[in-house]
Order: C-alpha cells, then structure tokens, then sequence
C-alpha cells in the first residue's frame, strides 16, 4: 500500500517545520514541531530537505544504528526491509526485531532499494547514498522515496555536529518521533534514556582511555567529536585522541605507547574481535608492556553501540560498569 | 710523455693521471659510497629521533646502547618499545624497503632497456600485494614472502607477454602493459580484501595498494634485510653485465653475456627482491622509478656506480618519506605511498615529457 | 688455428630461409670482404659466423673448435663482432664503452685497473679516437661512434674479428684508415672478416672475397680471381671493368654507367 500517493502533497509553506539540526552546528534539540494528522513534517537533513506528507510505512533501514532506533520507538512494523548490519542487535530489542528481513549485508544497490518500493530509505551513514550505493538522495526522492540519514552522520561541515552531545541524539529520536508521528514514543525513550544516564558516576581517578575501532598496523581510533567521545566523557574518562577534530582517526602505535593509556575500550566486530585486539596488544612488543594490557583494563563495546544513536546511552551504561569492575 | 706535458712539470702531469685514474674508478665509487652509507647511518640516527612521542635525543640513545650491550640505564619499558620496537624496526625496513625497490627498478630499466620500467609501474607491486593478501586473507597455503614472489612474477610475465603480444616490446607498450596488469591485480586485491572482510577494510586495501610501514617489527626487518643481501647482492653482480645491454641483445652476446640467462635470473631477482619488500611494505610506487634516474644524473648510466648508489639513495629516501609519512600530521598517519607518489609522481612526468622531446 | 670457418650453414627465421648452407672459410692472418647486394644475408651470416645465432645446421668452427661447445665467455675471448649502426640511449662515456670490450676476460666485480685503462687506450688510440675517452656517446657523429664501437671490439683483444660494414659513416679518410688498421691486425696473425657494401673498397684492401647472393656463396677465393666483370654483372647486375692499380697493382674496380658512358659516346662523335 503507497500511503504517499493517498495524501496529496501540501505546501511546504503550510506546516513547514524546521528540526534542531536545521540551526547549523548546533548540537541542540530539535523543537518539537506541532503536528496534527494533516500537517507535513518537514526537515533539513545534512542540507537535504525532506517533506513527510504523513508517516512513513514502508521503511528500508541501512546500518545497525537506524534499525535499532525504529525499533525503540516502537516501529518495528514500519520496515520493510534491512541492510549492512553491523552485528546482532541489543537483547532489549531482540524480540522486536527478530522478523525483520535483511536484504543485504552490505549497502544495498539503488534497484534493490526501489525493489522494495519503500517510502523511506533510513540510513546510518550519509555515504550509504551514492550512486554506486543505494542510490543519490535527490534521485530517490524524485522517485517518491524520502531519504533520511542519522544526524550525527551528516557530513557537511555546516551540519556535522562540531561534538557530539547527548542532545543531539535525543535530537534525533525526537525527530524521528515527529517524522512517524509518535512524539510521546519518543519523549518516552528519552526521558528513559534521560534517567539511565544520571545513574552513570564519572570515573573517579580521571583515567586516560583509548577508544580502539579497528586496524592493527595502524589502529583507527574514535576521536575527539563523536559518539566514542561523548561516551567517554559521560564516563569520566580523557580520550588520548580527544584533540583529534573528528569522529574516528587513524593513530599511531608510537602516539598510544607514548600516552599509555590507563584504560582500552575495544570494539568487538566479527571481522575484527575484541580478542583478536587483546592477542594483538599482548604479542606487539611495544604494546604488552602499556598499563592497561599488564592489567588487562579492557572495555568492551559491541560495533553497532559504538555509533551515535538511540544505543549510546545503553552502551554507556554498560561500559560504567564494566569500568567500576576494573581493579 | 710529450713535450708538453714535461714543459708542464712533473706535478702537473702527475696530477692529470692521477685525475684519469680516478674518473669512473671504484675508488671514486667506494669514496661516493661510502658517503653514502654514512649519510644512510646518519639518516636512521637522526630520524630514530623524530615522532609524535616526545623522546628524547639522549633518551633514544640510551635505548639504543642498551640493546646493543653497550649498558647504560635503560629506559621505562614503554619509551623503551617506542624507539627499539616500533621507531627502530621501521626504520630499518624502510631503509631496506627503498634499497630493495630503488635497486630492483635500476635493474628492470637497464634490462628492459626502458627509462620508465619500475616494480610499480611494470604491475610487480601490486601482483606481489595481491599474493601477499591471497596469503593472509584466502589462507593459501604459502609463506608471505613466497607468495608474493609468485605473484610479482606472474605480474611480470604477464606484462612482458601484453607488450609482446601487439609487436615489437616498446617502452610505451610496455608502461601500459603494466597499468593493465597493475590494474588488474589491484582490481583482485580489493576484492578478495572486500570478499573477506567487512566494516571498514577500505583501510587495509589502501595500507596494501598505496604501502604503509607503519605494521613494521622485527620479523619484517628479517624479512626485508635478508631478501636484500640474499637477492640483492647477486644483482649488484650484474652491474657490468647490464652495461653489455646498452646496445642491445646481440651486441651484449658477443661480450659474451648469456642474454636470455641473464635477462630471465635478473628479472626474476627483481621479482623475487619486490616481493619480499611488497610482503612487509604494501605496493609503495615511484621509489624504484625515480632514484635510479636522480643518481644517474650523478653517476652517468654506468651500472658499477649507478646499482649501488640507487640502492642507498632509495634506503635514504624511504627512511625521510616514512619519517614524513608518521610525522607530518602527527598523531595521524600518511600510508608512505602518499609520500613517494606526491614527490614521484611529478618526476615520472618530467621523464615522459622529456622522452616524448627527443 | 685461428681460422674461421662454416661448414654448410643453414638458418632460417619465421620460415624464411636466410642461409642456405654456406660453406666459408677465412684464412687467419688475411682479411676477407665478404660483399653481396642488400639482403643477401651478409649480416646473418656473420652473426652466425660469431657464434651469436645458431645455425638450423651445419657448424661454425674456431680454428678445429666447433664453436657451438663453447660458453659465452670463452666464444667472446676468440671471435668480436662489431655490428652495424648499434647505438645505445644510454648516456655512457666513450671510454665506459671500449672498457666493455674486457667483459669477457675479467669478472662481474671488474679486474685488474691498470691493464683495463691500458687497453682502453690503445684501442682508443688505434681507431684515432684518443681524444675522445669522455665524451658522451649519444653526442658522437655516427663515423665516431662506428669507431668507438671498433675500439670495443679491439679490447676484447680476439684473434678472430667480425666487422659488418665497418666503413659505415666515414668520411673517406677514415675509411682508408680503418680498413689501413684491419689490415695490421691482420698482418699481426689476426682473423678479419668485413662485410663492405663498397665493391671498391673491397677489392682495394681484402684478401680474399666471399660473395653472397640469395643466401648463398656465390663465388668465394683470392679477389683478383673471383672479382671478375663476370660475377659482378650475375650477381649486382651492373657493368664493371677490372685494372691493375698503376702503383700498387692491386685490382681497382670501375663501374661502366649506362646513362654516361652513351652520353660520352654521343659527343665524342
């Protein structure tokens, strides 16, 4: 059923609603726009703006974080399809997900996407788009199909957020609330997360930390503006790439042993483990002798948590933990 | 003597010919090398030195000299692996790295009677890369090393038969012939790498496809240094015999150079020396194309002088290229290839258009 | 010992028969011109000659050696080939060039300096070519380079020496006094065998003649008997008249040209 083609296009002047994100570089929470079953939601994303006419019902999600997030909110009905997940999704949402089909394990192709006649493509990054992907933004919205990519992704420098904060991702489940048309949902899955986070004490002896994504020449690493830095600073923890201005970066083995970090957290992927990390850190001659390998202070983070979204707060809290178990 | 020279005096004459003795002499070339091996020395000293890590100089020098016994307080441990685990390995490699590539494409250009021949453009680097990563990724059954010989070789084999295969074996025959194979073998690398992997393995396509040291230990010093004393040296052995060449085959039989033997070991030296360096390194370009062409412009094409002195020159310029490469943009790194394409890139240019004038 | 000789040379390339089985001897102590028109085979025969191609059949000895047995160093110790027009690209000295010549008596690390550099310069200075030990080759007129190329083949210090078209290039000073030098070399107990396109040359200064025509020996033997006007006008197809040198009394060659010698006639009428 094409729901898009049941409601006639409204002018974008009658309910126009500009999301947070539209304030460039601002990090700050989207208002909440006043909708009403007729009105439109429209918003700038990454510079792109979109218009829902209604709730989007037909939902191809690419990337972990956006599954999980249509999930949370309850939407799990929504998507037709999913793509390029980045591991299993978190037990809470299990159930929930369990029917979702996935039609590829990587980005998929611009047919495949049409092939699935979705009205929303949702992806978790920007470069999920292209041509050679699932396909141009302004194509597919020529075609019908609303495109919609996780604001802590955008790239544009006037949209990339200058650092990553808790707002901006509550932002962002506020916008996809308004976007569904299930705003309480959203404040509901906020105000959870809200209260999940005060209970997170910051590390008292004000460790140092390494944030190890992936790469074993040359470790990449998160860095100062993203998800993997506001994580740690929730934590209480000081990045050793923190003065890097960007979300991930590559960085020397030379500049980890030089800061010698008290604390690593790895990233578990399936293509490259947490255990493969530690084997790697406790074999290297130059790394089995940092502080955090001789006393095996390791934190542990599933890949898909370590992207900004509606699983940040839950891996924050998890990591809290693991960290008040370390000696 | 003539009368000329005895009205010039004793000195003078004396002078001349010890002037004519030296001029192209191996003492001319054991005085350049041995400058050259000095400054090589003094390159790894100097770059051991120089990192995001704040070490320093006495520091190193006091690592240094308790690894090699000379005893002295040794360092915490971690600064310690800073300059003898991950500094030091890296240098060396890089220094046998360039030699390898450097001496390799001296050798391919003066047998392949081509300026433009090089492991890199030629498709040997990235047919090594692609058996290196068949090793590590598809789990053939071979040693790294090994494995990127064969794949250096068959690259090889393949771009001398698409030259020949269109006529007569040109240079510009030859130069494309390689891109295709290069491309190809890259082509093969990325997907066996995407095959494998998933995530952000773009990361180690570019490591294998643009060369990076930065995974370099003590196991690719081995490597790297044994493949160049155990091929390497040989070919240094080639130099006269590749002057024989420099008009042309039969002219180099009637010397009595054995053509085909000696066409066939040396390019399977060069194959087997850019393996080894491609298994530790990646497919780093240019270095094997333009140092040989920088020394020459010092040395004339004389092979005696010009295979050496390519190899030091190209173990000094990967040691300052690397040094760039994981110094530049500190605490980020540079694959090293960026290095040596962004320096050269514009000299290949400058070498075609000034074959395309004469 | 050292003569030359083939017995029944036979090669082919691609199918193409360029020797048909040449039976040719050269006489140690003697130059030999060996001349035919263009594409006769002249070239191939004395790269077949040197033991540098080998013959579908028949053998190429070195004095009693067959020298198809012998390795590369040991053939290049006996018999030099100075080719045709070989050039290089490479910007090599003069005297790097002659000094390739010792390839084959010294090992790949180079010998001994002294007798190298002595060599060179003789050989330099045989050619008339002293003065330019340091000049570059690609900056050499073709005549020098022609020499310099025949000081390389003197380093390599053969009793038998092949030369395709030595005179090539050279004014005719020069010509006179390469083919002078050959002559020395030969009196000195060498081998020499010269392909010359020049009929005049040829008959001025060779021994011997070997006359090739379609792959095969048209006629071979001292030159006052095997160039006649005869042989000249099967194999080149020209008119040629024969005289005794008025001095030397060597055989002087002068061609009979049609276009002139009717205009002559018509005005001496």
């Amino acid at each position: 059923m094409h729901l898009r083609l049941a409601f006639p296009l409204l002018p974008l002047t009658a309910v126009a609603v500009l999301a947070g994100c539209a304030s460039p570089g601002a990090g700050a929470a989207p208002t909440p726009p006043a909708t009403t079953a007729a009105a439109a939601v429209a918003v700038d994303n990454c510079g792109t703006p979109v218009t829902f006419p209604a709730a989007p019902s037909r939902v191809l999600t690419i990337k972990s974080t956006s599954t999980e997030m249509l999930l949370a909110l309850g939407l799990g009905d929504r998507i037709v399809g999913t793509a390029f997940q980045d591991g299993p999704l978190p037990e809470n949402l299990a159930a929930d997900g369990a029917s979702l089909v996935s039609v590829a394990d990587q980005v998929p192709t611009e047919e495949a996407v049409l092939g699935l006649e979705p009205d929303l493509v949702y992806a978790g990054w920007e470069s999920n788009f292209s041509a050679d992907g699932a396909g141009e933004r302004d194509e597919l919205q020529s075609l019908g199909i609303a495109t919609y990519v996780s604001p802590a992704a955008c790239k544009e420098p006037e949209y990339k957020p200058k650092k990553l904060t808790w707002d901006s991702i509550f932002g962002e489940i506020r916008e996809v609330g308004d976007i569904f048309r299930v705003p309480e949902q959203a404040e509901k899955v906020v105000a959870a997360q809200q209260a999940e986070l005060a209970t997170v004490a910051p590390d008292a002896e004000g460790r140092t930390a390494l944030w190890w994504s992936s790469g074993d020449d040359t470790p990449y690493v998160g860095a100062g503006t993203g998800a993997p830095q506001l994580i740690l600073d929730t934590l209480g923890l000081t990045n050793i790439a923190g003065d890097v201005q960007d979300t991930w970066t590559p960085l020397g083995w030379e500049s980890i042993v030089a800061a010698d970090p008290d604390v690593i957290v790895l990233v578990d992927a399936s293509w490259n483990t947490a255990d493969s990390k530690i084997a790697t850190l406790q074999t290297d001659p130059a790394t089995k002798n940092l502080s955090a390998v001789k006393n095996s202070r390791y934190l542990l983070v599933p890949f898909p948590a370590s992207e900004a979204g509606v699983r940040s707060a839950d891996a924050t809290v998890d990591l809290a933990a693991q960290l008040a178990d370390l000696s | 003597m003539t009368a000329t020279e005895e009205a010039a005096g004793p000195g003078v004459t004396g002078a001349t010919r010890a002037l004519a003795a030296l001029r192209g002499s191996r003492l001319t070339l054991a005085g350049v090398g041995l400058l050259g091996v000095v400054l090589l020395g003094a390159s790894i000293a100097v770059a051991v030195t120089i990192g995001p890590a704040d070490i320093g100089v006495g520091e190193v020098f006091r690592s240094l000299s308790s690894h090699l016994g000379i005893g002295s307080t040794p360092l915490s441990a971690l600064r310690d692996g800073i300059v003898w685990e991950l500094r030091l390995p890296r240098l060396l490699t890089a220094a046998a790295v360039g030699a390898g590539l450097a001496l390799s494409g001296a050798v391919m250009q003066a047998i392949t009677r081509n300026a433009l021949a090089d492991p890199y453009l030629l498709g040997l680097s990235s047919g090594a890369s692609l058996g290196a990563v068949a090793v590590l990724l598809l789990g053939v059954g071979l040693l790294l090393p090994v494995a990127a010989f064969l794949g250096a070789m068959l690259a090889l084999l393949a771009t001398l038969a698409l030259a020949r295969s269109a006529g007569a074996i040109t240079p510009a025959r030859t130069v494309l012939a390689g891109v295709a194979v290069s491309s190809l073998a890259a082509a093969i690398t990325s997907l066996v790498i995407f095959w494998t992997a998933t995530g952000d393995s773009y990361r180690e396509i570019l490591g294998w496809l643009l060369g990076s040291l930065a995974g370099a230990r003590w196991p690719a010093v081995a490597i790297a240094v044994v493949a160049l004393a155990v091929v390497g040296v040989p070919l240094l052995a080639g130099a006269r015999v590749l002057d024989a060449f420099a008009f042309g085959d039969t002219s180099a039989a009637a010397l009595g150079v054995n053509v085909p033997g000696v066409r066939w070991t040396l390019l399977g030296g060069t194959a087997l020396l850019t393996g080894a360096m491609v298994s530790v390194s990646g497919s780093i370009g240019f270095v094997g194309l333009v140092l040989p062409h920088a020394v020459r412009l010092l040395t004339g094409p004389g092979h005696r002088a010009l295979l050496p002195l390519s190899a030091l020159a190209g173990a000094i310029f990967l040691v300052w290229a690397d040094t760039a490469a994981r110094s530049l943009f500190d605490p980020r790194e540079l694959p090293v290839g960026v290095v040596t394409a962004i320096l050269g890139a514009p000299v290949f240019a400058l070498l075609l258009a000034r074959r395309t004038r004469t | 010992m050292s003569d030359l000789s083939g017995e029944r040379v036979t090669l082919t390339a691609g199918g193409r028969l360029l020797l048909d089985g040449i039976d040719v001897a050269v006489r140690a102590g003697s130059v030999t011109a060996l001349i035919g028109p263009n594409g006769a085979g002249k070239s191939t025969l004395l790269r077949a000659l040197a033991a540098l191609e080998a013959p579908a059949s028949g053998t190429v000895r070195f004095g009693t050696v067959d020298a198809a047995t012998l390795s590369g160093v040991r053939r290049a110790r006996i018999a030099a080939l100075v080719e045709q027009d070989a050039n290089t690209d490479l910007d090599l000295r003069v005297e790097d060039v002659v000094a390739l010549g010792r390839l084959p008596h010294e090992g790949v690390w180079g010998g001994p300096l002294k007798e190298r550099e002595r060599i060179v310069e003789e050989s330099l200075d045989a050619v008339g070519m002293s003065g330019f030990r340091g000049r570059r080759v690609p900056s050499l007129s073709g005549g020098e380079r022609q020499r310099v190329l025949l000081a390389k083949a003197l380093a390599q210090r053969t009793p038998l020496l092949l030369l395709d078209e030595p005179t090539n290039h050279l004014d005719i000073a020069a010509q006179l006094s390469t083919l002078g030098l050959l002559r020395r070399l030969a009196a000195g107990g060498a081998t020499v065998l010269a392909a010359l396109h020049d009929l005049g040359l040829a008959a001025a200064f060779a021994d011997d003649v070997v006359v090739l025509a379609g792959g095969r020996v048209a006629a071979s033997g001292p030159v006052a008997s095997t160039l006649t006007p005869e042989l000249i006008r099967d194999v080149y197809d020209v008119d040629a008249v024969i005289l005794p040198h008025p001095t030397s009394g060597r055989p002087v060659l002068a061609l009979d040209l049609p276009e002139i010698a009717g205009a002559e006639r018509e005005g001496s009428r």
